[in-house]
C-alpha cells in the first residue's frame, strides 16, 4: 500500500494505492500559513475512506514547502564561502557576496594553491547566520579545501554546513555553489516541517518511511532529502508529470509532448520511450542558476481560467490570453469570458452553459460571428503554446555534442503525439493537435493526479566517479569519498564500486532493492610527451527513476 | 528568450571519438581539459552566450576551397565534414545576427590544408577557415575578409589558397619558420601580381611573447586591417603561441591571447592548434570566450606561470623591423602590383612551382601554378588558375593529376579556355586525373 500527499495551489491531495488500484482519492483546501495542516486533513480524508492504513510500505510528501520559502524570499541569508581560482568574475552570480578565500584545485584536480583560512576565522566572528555553504571550484575533482572550509566552520559553531561537491558530483561551480547556498538557507525551515510530519504521521499510527518528493521526479527519505533541502523544489510540476506516465497515458512507441492544462497554468514536457526527459540544466531558482535536476519542462500562465483582452490597432482586432486569471468559465457561472468560454464557443469542447459563453464573448467582440472570432481567441492561445514549444524544441537541439557519432546519429526530438490531460480545457489540446498536424491522446484522468504520481515515484539517487589513474585515486564527490585505485582498474571496476556505493544508501531506506544504470560514461587515454601515462574515467550512475506501478483501476471512494 | 540577440555563439566540438593516431596530439584527449574548464565555469550558462551544434558540411562546401586527389571524400574522415560544419554554423549565426560574434572551437583543425589535397599536413586535411569564407562568398555576397592567424606555425595552407585573391588579406604571425614547421611564411611572401600585399607574413623570434606580440598588433596589424576595411574579421585562433606549448617555443600567455581577442574583435573565431592541453588551452580557451563575449576575462590567469620566461631583446628588434619592413610592403601594395601585372607577357599568365612536404604521411608533392589572368578585360573576371601535380607515397601510391580552377565570376572566355586546357591535358594523358574546379558551385569534375 503506497500512499501519495500533494500540495497544489489550491488544493492539498491525498490517494491510497494497492497493487495498481486506486483505492481513496480525497482533496482538502490548502492551507497557505501551515501546508501540513492541509496535508493531514487530506490525509484523514483518505483513511477514513480506505480503512486502516494496512501495510503501508511508504508515504511520500510532494509539498510546496521549499519553492514557496525560497520564493517568498524571507529566509535569512545564509554564509557563504568559495574559492574561485582563476576564470570567469563571478560577481553577481551568487544570491549573496560571498566570502573569497586563497586555495585552489585546477581541472584535474590538483591542488595549485593551499587554502587561507585565516579570513573564514575573521568572517566567523561577524557573521550570524547559522548554517553556512562553502564551495571550490573543481571541489568535485578534490574536495579537500570544501573540507578543511567545512570544518573550521562547524568548529566555529556553525550548525550545518552544505558542500558545494556533495550538492552535485557534475561539474559547473556556479550551479553548485547555488545547490548548496539554498540548502543551507531553507534547511532549518525544512526540518522542522520534516519532524513536525514525521511526528503527525507517527501519531497516526503511520510507521512507514515517510519520503519527500524531488524536482527530479524521485523520493528520497527525509533524513536523506535534508542533506540536499533544495532539491524539494518545484516538485508539483515533477509530480504531474509523474501522475501522467502512472495513468499510462504515453504512448512508449513514440516520442511526445503532454501539456497539463490547468485553470491558470499548463505545464509542457517531453516525452521519449513513455518517461518524461530530464532537463539538460539545473532548475533556476529566484534567477540564479542551481544544479537542482529536474525535467525538461515549461510551465506558462495560460490555462481555461485565462481572462481573455482585445485591443484594436488600425482597425484591426488583436485578442490577448491570459497571464491573469479570471475564472471559471462564463459557462459555469463565471463573470467574464475565459479561454474556456472560447473553446466552448468555437466548437472544441461542451460543458456547462454554452448559452452563457456566448453571451460573454459578445461583450468582447459585439455585433460579430462568436464562433469565427472564439476560433481566432483559440488560434492565439495555440500560438502560445506552440511558441513554447518550439523554444523547448529548440533548446534540446541545443544540446553539447561530443562525438562525431552523435552527428552523425543526431539526438534530435521530433514529437509524434500530444498528450493531453488537465480540467476541462481539454480542447485546447485538440486545437493544438490540428495546428501541429499531431495526433492527440486524451487519458482517462484522475483528479488526483499529482498525488498519484508522488505515491508512485521511485527513490532517486545519482553519483558520479572519476578515476585519474595517473593520480591513483578515485572519487566519488557525492560521497566526498577519495581512495587508492584497486588494481587492475577499468571501466568494469569503476562500474562495481559506483553501484556498491549507490546500493548502500538504498540499503538504509528500507525499501526494496533497486536497479543502477549508467547515465553516461567517459574514457580517455592520457599522454605525456607521446608516452601513455594512463586513464581517465568519468561515470556517472542512478538508481534506475521512473514509477513503482502503473494504476490499473480505480477501485474506491472519492472525497471531493 | 531564444531570439535575443547575444553577443557570442559558442560551436564546441571536441571530437572525442577522432584522432590522428594514439599518440598523436591531435588525439581525443586534446579538449578534453578545455571542455571540463569550459563547463566548470559554467559558461554556457551565460546570458552572453548562445551555444550551437555543429553541422555535416556538404561536400559543396569542400570542394569550394579544395580539390582532393583522387577526391576530397576519399580524403576525409566525418570528423572533417563536422569541424568544416561547424564553422558554417558560426558564419551562419553571425550573418543572420542571431549574435554579434562566434567562436567555433572545434577540431579536426585546417590552416596547413592546402587547395590540393594528397593526404594530411600538419595534422590538417581540409582548411576549414577558407571552406567558411567561400562559403561566406557564396551564401551572403561577402567580399573583402580579412584572416588573421595566431597559431604559431605559419599557417601555409589557408596562404596557399589565398595567395591570388586580393580580397582577402591574410595576416599570419608566428614563430620563424627557419626554427619551426612548416618552414615557410616570410616577408617575401605576399602574394601573386594581382594580390600582392594582401598575403602578410610575420615571422617572430621564438620566446616573443605578450609583450612583443601587442607591439606588433597595436603598431601594424591593427593599422593594416584599419585600411583593408574587410567587412569580416576570421581568426584563426591558433593557441600554440602559448608559453607551454609543447610544439613551439614562444611566451605568450592567456592573458595575451584574451587580450588579442578583444582588440581584434574578430567576428568569426576558428581554433587552430595548440597542443599545451592541459596547461594552456583551458585557460586560453576561457579567456578568448569571454574576451569574446564582452565579459570580463581579468581573472583568467594560469595557475602555474613558473615556465614563463622573458623576451628578449632580439624578439623586441625583430618585431619592429616587421613593423617598418612588413608595413612598407603592405602600404606601397598597389603599386607594386601594377608593376608585376605590367611585367607579364602578353598570355597574362604567372607561375610557379612548389614543392609541398606530408609531414603526416611522407608525402612528397611537386606543384607547377599558373594563374591565367583575363585576357578579355571582362568586368570582374579573375581568369583561372592550372595545377599540374605528381605526389609519391600518399595512401593511394603515386599520384598525378592536372586541375583547372575556374574561379568566381570567370567570364565565358575564360571558362572556355580552362576547359580548352583540361582537355588538352586529358587527350595527352600524361596524367592519372584531369580535374576542374568550379569554386562558385563547390564542384570537382573528373574529365
Ligand atoms: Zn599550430
Ligand atoms: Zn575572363
Amino acid at each position: 500500500m503506497l500512499l501519495g500527499l500533494d500540495v497544489g495551489g489550491t488544493f492539498t491531495d491525498a490517494v491510497i494505492i494497492e497493487k495498481g488500484q486506486v483505492l481513496a482519492q480525497a482533496k482538502a483546501p490548502t492551507t497557505h500559513a501551515d501546508v501540513l495542516e492541509g496535508i493531514l486533513n487530506a490525509l484523514d480524508k483518505a483513511t477514513a475512506l480506505a480503512g486502516q492504513l494496512k501495510n503501508l510500505e511508504r508515504a511520500v510528501i510532494s509539498s510546496t514547502i521549499v519553492t514557496n520559502a525560497l520564493a517568498e524570499g524571507k529566509l535569512p541569508p545564509a554564509f557563504l564561502a568559495v574559492c574561485c581560482g582563476p576564470g570567469m568574475n563571478t560577481a553577481g552570480k551568487f544570491p549573496v557576496a560571498p566570502l573569497q578565500l586563497k586555495g585552489c584545485v585546477d581541472h584535474r584536480g590538483k591542488i595549485t594553491a593551499p587554502i587561507d583560512l585565516a579570513p573564514l576565522a575573521r568572517a566567523n566572528s561577524i557573521a550570524p547566520a547559522a548554517n553556512a555553504a562553502v564551495s571550490c571550484k573543481f571541489g568535485v575533482r578534490q574536495p579537500l579545501l570544501e573540507r578543511q572550509m567545512a570544518q573550521a566552520l562547524l568548529q566555529a559553531g556553525r550548525r550545518k554546513v552544505f558542500l558545494g561537491s556533495e550538492a552535485s558530483g557534475e561539474l559547473n561551480f556556479i550551479r553548485r555553489t547555488n545547490s548548496a547556498y539554498f540548502s543551507a538557507q531553507v534547511c532549518d525551515l525544512f526540518r522542522t516541517f520534516c519532524s513536525r510530519a514525521e511526528k503527525a504521521l507517527a501519531e497516526r499510527q503511520i510507521k512507514a518511511p515517510v519520503h519527500i518528493l524531488k524536482a527530479d521526479g524521485g523520493t528520497l527519505p527525509l533524513a536523506a532529502a535534508l542533506e540536499q533541502p533544495v532539491e524539494a523544489v518545484f516538485t508539483g510540476p515533477a509530480a504531474s508529470v509523474l501522475g501522467i506516465e502512472a495513468l499510462g497515458a504515453v504512448d512508449e512507441e513514440r516520442p511526445g509532448i503532454s501539456l497539463d492544462v490547468g485553470g491558470t497554468t499548463t505545464d509542457i514536457a517531453f516525452w521519449q520511450g513513455g518517461r518524461p526527459l530530464a532537463a539538460r540544466r539545473g532548475a533556476v531558482i529566484n534567477g540564479y542558476n542551481t544544479a537542482v535536476r529536474s525535467f525538461h519542462m515549461r510551465s506558462i500562465p495560460l490555462g481555461g481560467d485565462s481572462k481573455l483582452s482585445v485591443s484594436l490597432v488600425n482597425g484591426e482586432r488583436f485578442y490577448f490570453v491570459g497571464p491573469q486569471r479570471v475564472g471559471p468559465a462564463a459557462a459555469v457561472g463565471g463573470e467574464a469570458a475565459t479561454l474556456g468560454d472560447a473553446l466552448i464557443a468555437a466548437g472544441y469542447i461542451s460543458f456547462g452553459d454554452a448559452a452563457r459563453s456566448h453571451k460573454a464573448l459578445a461583450a468582447l467582440c459585439p455585433g460579430l460571428d462568436i464562433k469565427e472570432e472564439a476560433k481566432k481567441i483559440v488560434a492565439t492561445a495555440v500560438a502560445k503554446l506552440r511558441g513554447v514549444i518550439d523554444e523547448m524544441l529548440a533548446e534540446w537541439a541545443r544540446q553539447p555534442v561530443y562525438t562525431v557519432d552523435d552527428i552523425v546519429k543526431g539526438t534530435e526530438f521530433r514529437p509524434r503525439q500530444l498528450i493531453g490531460v488537465g480540467g476541462g480545457s481539454l480542447g485546447l489540446i485538440k486545437a493544438l493537435g490540428e495546428a501541429m498536424d499531431l495526433p492527440v491522446s486524451i487519458p482517462q484522468g484522475a483528479m488526483v493526479a499529482n498525488a498519484i504520481g508522488a505515491a508512485l515515484a521511485r527513490p532517486t539517487l545519482s553519483a558520479g566517479l572519476r578515476a585519474d589513474t595517473t593520480e591513483g585515486h578515485y572519487i566519488i564527490p557525492e560521497s566526498g569519498e577519495r581512495k587508492p585505485l584497486p588494481r587492475p582498474f577499468n571501466r568494469k571496476a569503476a562500474e562495481e564500486l559506483l553501484d556498491r556505493w549507490l546500493h548502500e544508501q538504498v540499503a538504509t531506506w528500507q525499501l526494496a532493492e533497486q536497479e543502477t544504470e549508467v547515465i553516461s560514461a567517459e574514457h580517455f587515454r592520457t599522454i605525456h610527451g607521446y608516452y601513455d601515462t594512463g586513464d581517465i574515467f568519468d561515470l556517472r550512475m542512478q538508481l534506475k527513476p521512473g514509477i513503482l506501478q502503473k494504476v490499473a483501476g480505480f477501485s474506491g471512494e472519492v472525497a471531493l | 528568450m531564444t531570439d535575443e540577440k547575444k553577443t557570442l555563439g559558442l560551436v564546441f566540438f571536441p571530437a572525442f571519438d577522432w584522432m590522428i593516431s594514439p599518440a598523436h596530439p591531435e588525439r581525443q584527449e586534446r579538449l578534453l581539459y578545455t571542455r571540463d574548464q569550459l563547463e566548470e565555469e559554467g559558461l554556457f550558462d551565460l546570458p552572453q552566450i548562445r551555444e550551437y551544434r555543429p553541422r555535416l558540411a556538404a561536400i559543396e562546401d569542400l570542394q569550394r576551397a579544395h580539390v582532393g586527389v583522387p577526391s576530397v571524400d576519399k580524403l576525409v574522415t566525418r570528423a572533417h565534414y563536422v569541424s568544416a560544419g561547424g564553422c558554417l554554423v558560426a558564419a551562419d549565426a553571425v550573418m543572420k545576427k542571431e549574435v554579434e560574434r562566434a567562436f567555433a572551437l572545434v577540431r579536426p583543425p585546417g590552416h596547413h590544408a592546402m587547395r590540393v589535397v594528397h593526404g594530411i599536413r600538419g595534422f590538417c586535411t581540409v582548411n576549414i577557415e577558407a571552406i567558411m569564407a567561400e562559403y561566406l562568398r557564396t551564401k551572403y555576397n561577402v567580399k573583402k575578409i580579412a584572416v588573421v592567424d595566431t597559431d604559431v606555425h605559419h599557417g601555409d595552407g589557408s596562404q596557399d589558397i589565398f595567395y591570388h585573391d586580393p580580397d582577402t588579406l591574410y595576416i599570419s604571425f608566428h614563430q620563424d619558420g627557419r626554427t619551426l614547421y612548416p618552414g615557410s611564411g616570410f616577408l617575401d611572401e605576399a602574394g601573386s601580381p594581382l594580390a600582392w600585399g594582401t598575403t602578410v607574413n610575420l615571422p617572430l623570434q621564438p620566446r616573443t611573447g605578450d609583450r612583443g606580440l601587442h607591439t606588433l598588433y597595436d603598431n601594424l596589424i591593427a593599422h593594416i586591417l584599419e585600411d583593408f576595411q574587410p567587412e569580416l574579421i576570421i581568426n584563426s585562433a591558433g593557441q600554440d603561441n602559448h608559453f607551454s606549448d609543447p610544439l613551439a617555443s614562444m611566451q605568450v600567455t592567456a592573458q595575451g591571447y584574451a587580450r588579442l581577442a578583444d582588440k581584434l574583435k574578430a567576428d568569426i573565431a576558428v581554433l587552430e592548434g595548440g597542443y599545451s592541453i592541459e596547461s594552456a588551452l583551458p585557460y586560453v580557451n576561457t579567456g578568448i570566450i569571454l574576451a569574446m563575449a564582452g565579459l570580463d576575462y581579468s581573472k583568467v590567469v594560469e595557475p602555474d606561470l613558473s615556465g614563463l620566461g622573458r623576451e628578449d631583446e632580439r624578439c623586441d628588434q625583430r618585431v619592429r623591423q616587421l613593423i617598418t619592413a612588413a608595413g612598407e610592403l603592405y602600404f606601397n601594395r598597389k603599386e607594386e602590383s601594377a608593376r608585376q601585372m605590367a611585367r607579364l607577357g602578353s598570355d597574362k599568365v604567372w607561375a610557379r612551382r612548389k614543392h609541398i612536404y606530408y609531414d603526416e604521411e611522407g608525402i612528397r608533392e611537386e606543384q607547377q601554378e599558373a594563374v591565367h589572368y583575363c585576357r578579355y578585360d571582362s568586368d570582374g573576371c579573375r581568369g583561372y588558375l592550372t595545377i599540374l601535380t605528381a605526389a609519391a607515397g600518399t595512401r593511394f601510391g603515386d599520384q598525378s593529376a592536372f586541375i583547372v580552377c575556374i574561379t568566381r565570376n570567370c567570364c565565358a572566355r575564360c571558362r572556355e579556355a580552362a576547359y580548352d586546357e583540361a582537355l588538352r591535358e586529358k587527350k595527352r594523358s600524361k596524367v592519372q586525373y584531369v580535374l576542374v574546379q568550379d569554386i562558385a558551385a563547390g564542384t570537382v569534375e573528373a574529365l
